[in-house]
């Protein structure tokens, strides 16, 4: 599926963006599941998501 | 004070409480930065599609009675206006598939609440989903465990 841009600009509300960051940061670095199917899904994830951060 | 979710949270996460910090502190931050009234609109539309008992008994704002009750019918309902109506389907197709929603639909959220309102609508949309869904799935594992 073709998408366009959809905003000109993602730097809104930093503070709320950043704390969607360390959200996930503490997601991944729980230890329950292993290091390369973590990283697997993470950037299964952000593919899906279209999260080029 | 803490909500019942987050406390069911807190549960299921036990020792690892810096995770269930973040996830209340950026549901907390998702109600300031979208008008809360649109954003129970679409908190109660995904409970109702994924099937989240426990969503749809919270109230998050001051939504009238009626509708919530037409909710399930927003499409071709009076009680909503078109910007609700947008958002509500925007939602829709966010839980169905993230990764396929139309240019249409994005163009006409970001037209009602402009490009600042249409990111936070997004963020606060994923945080809300997220949250549901890890209820779904985990209410289901405490009760089959407990069971």
């Amino acid at each position: 599926m073709t998408r366009s841009q959809r905003v000109t600009s993602s730097n809104f509300n930093s503070g709320f963006r950043e704390s969607l960051s360390l959200w996930q940061e503490e997601v991944v670095q729980l230890g329950l599941v292993d290091p390369v199917t973590t990283e697997v899904v993470r950037l299964r994830c952000a593919e899906h998501h279209d999260c080029y951060t | 004070m803490e909500s019942s979710t987050d406390v069911f949270f807190r549960e299921v996460l036990g020792e690892r409480a810096p995770v269930a910090d973040q996830l209340a502190k950026i549901h907390a931050l998702a109600w300031e930065v979208v008008d809360p009234s649109l954003l129970d609109l679409c908190r109660l539309r995904i409970a109702m599609l994924l099937g989240c008992e426990s969503e749809l008994g919270i109230s998050n704002s001051d939504l009238d009675s009626q509708k919530i009750a037409s909710l399930s019918q927003w499409s071709s309902s009076n009680s909503f206006n078109e910007c609700e109506k947008s958002c509500l389907r925007f939602t829709e197709e966010f839980i169905v598939d993230v990764s396929s929603i139309p240019d249409s639909s994005a163009f006409t959220v970001r037209d009602h609440l402009g490009e600042e309102g249409f990111v936070n609508f997004v963020n606060a949309l994923l945080v809300v989903e997220q949250r549901i869904r890890l209820q779904v799935v985990w209410r289901k594992i405490f009760q089959e465990v407990s069971a």
